[in-house]
């Protein structure tokens, strides 16, 4: 089942830009092991449920999986052979607006080649460039 | 923590952001010096040496500015947006016999009885803030997980910090859980997922009611 929100205040939004980088949400703050976007772009919530199946099948009965990210975004898209106009099209699907150096995902519980290949399989379900970062410790 | 490690300073005349990007082009790390209520200095370091020492675990630098040289503590610092680099760096004046408040990264030692139960370690808290002599400064916390079961769950006071430290984190901040969560919940979340009709759009708060959608 893919991610939405439960309650909205408005149905269609406006789709923005995404300048910049990640001001927030851009460190590991709840598992050891996170992945860490290197572009930015929407991703779907189909994409993030494909994400979370990808690494709870590899991880089986160990870890626990973070996503960090929401599709608090909701696209339209008109339907085939319609001409343009009438109104603003139909609502299509929700997505996370996601930016350089936001964190996705975070595993804890699990040593680092586990999570490293948990991730990767994540990373491959991804629209994005993505790396592996580990929590910083404080200085 | 390591001995202390001497470094050149220039003082910064411009600030601002293209002047420390130019800054940063060449080399350099930029940095501000406050502390002991004298004026704060904004200076520039050599990144190269600097963020080596961080690396081996240097917290605390001899800074030569104008001749003058002054104890520094880190106190922050700032990273790019991907946490690679370091862009920015907050050092702090002290004496090696002051007692400062600090943040040490708290390390896990160990592999845990309840690990072998099947139990994951959830980690809450990575680092406590003890205070101590600036000298004293340990540069991390070993704490051995060793006897944690399942079920059990590790909080600031259970940790033995060295003679002379005292913790400044709250003694009831949790630090590690050991739990069984994987094989139940993950079980109960598969069985939510395809169990559930899944709903297909979101309730609008500002739709009037018996307003329906056109198109």
């Amino acid at each position: 089942m893919a991610l939405m929100p439960k309650r909205v205040k408005y149905r269609k939004q406006m789709r923005g830009k995404m300048k910049g980088n990640a001001s927030r949400g851009n460190f590991v703050a709840f598992g050891e092991y996170g992945l860490q976007a290197l572009e930015s772009h929407w991703i779907t919530g189909r994409q993030i449920e494909a994400g979370r199946i990808a690494a709870t099948h590899y991880l089986r009965r160990e870890g626990k999986v973070h996503i960090r990210i929401f599709p608090n975004h909701s696209y339209t898209k008109k339907p085939l052979e319609t001409r343009m106009g009438k109104g603003k099209a139909e609502v299509e699907g929700w997505v996370a607006r996601v930016k350089p150096g936001a964190i996705l995902y975070e595993i804890g519980g699990v040593d680092m080649e586990v999570a490293r290949i948990a991730l990767c399989r994540i990373a491959h379900k991804m629209p994005v460039k993505c790396r592996f970062v580990t929590r910083r410790h404080t200085l | 923590m390591s001995d202390k490690m001497v470094l050149k300073a220039e003082i910064r005349q411009s600030t601002g952001t293209s002047k420390t990007v130019r800054l940063r082009k060449a080399g350099k790390m930029p940095a501000i010096i406050y502390g002991h209520k004298k004026a704060p200095v904004s200076v520039a370091l050599d990144a190269h040496k600097f963020v080596r020492a961080i690396h081996h675990g240097q917290r605390i630098f001899e800074v030569d500015l104008d001749g003058t040289t002054e104890t520094l503590l880190i106190k922050d610092a700032q990273y790019d947006h991907l946490g690679r680099n370091m862009i920015h760096v907050d050092l702090v004046r002290v004496d090696l016999q002051e007692k400062v408040t600090v943040a040490v990264p708290l390390e896990l030692k160990g592999t845990s009885a309840g690990s072998h139960e099947g139990a994951i370690i959830d980690e809450h808290l990575d680092h406590l803030e003890i205070e101590c002599t600036v000298a004293s400064i340990p540069e991390k916390i070993v704490f051995s997980i060793k006897e944690v079961h399942v079920g059990d769950s590790v909080h600031a006071r259970d940790v033995e910090l060295p003679a002379g430290m005292v913790l400044k984190t709250s003694t009831d901040a949790l630090i590690l859980t050991c739990h069984l969560v994987a094989a139940a919940i993950s079980a109960e979340d598969e069985t939510i997922h395809e169990g559930e009709e899944a709903p297909t759009s979101p309730e609008v708060i500002t739709e009037k009611a018996g307003e329906e959608t056109t198109d």
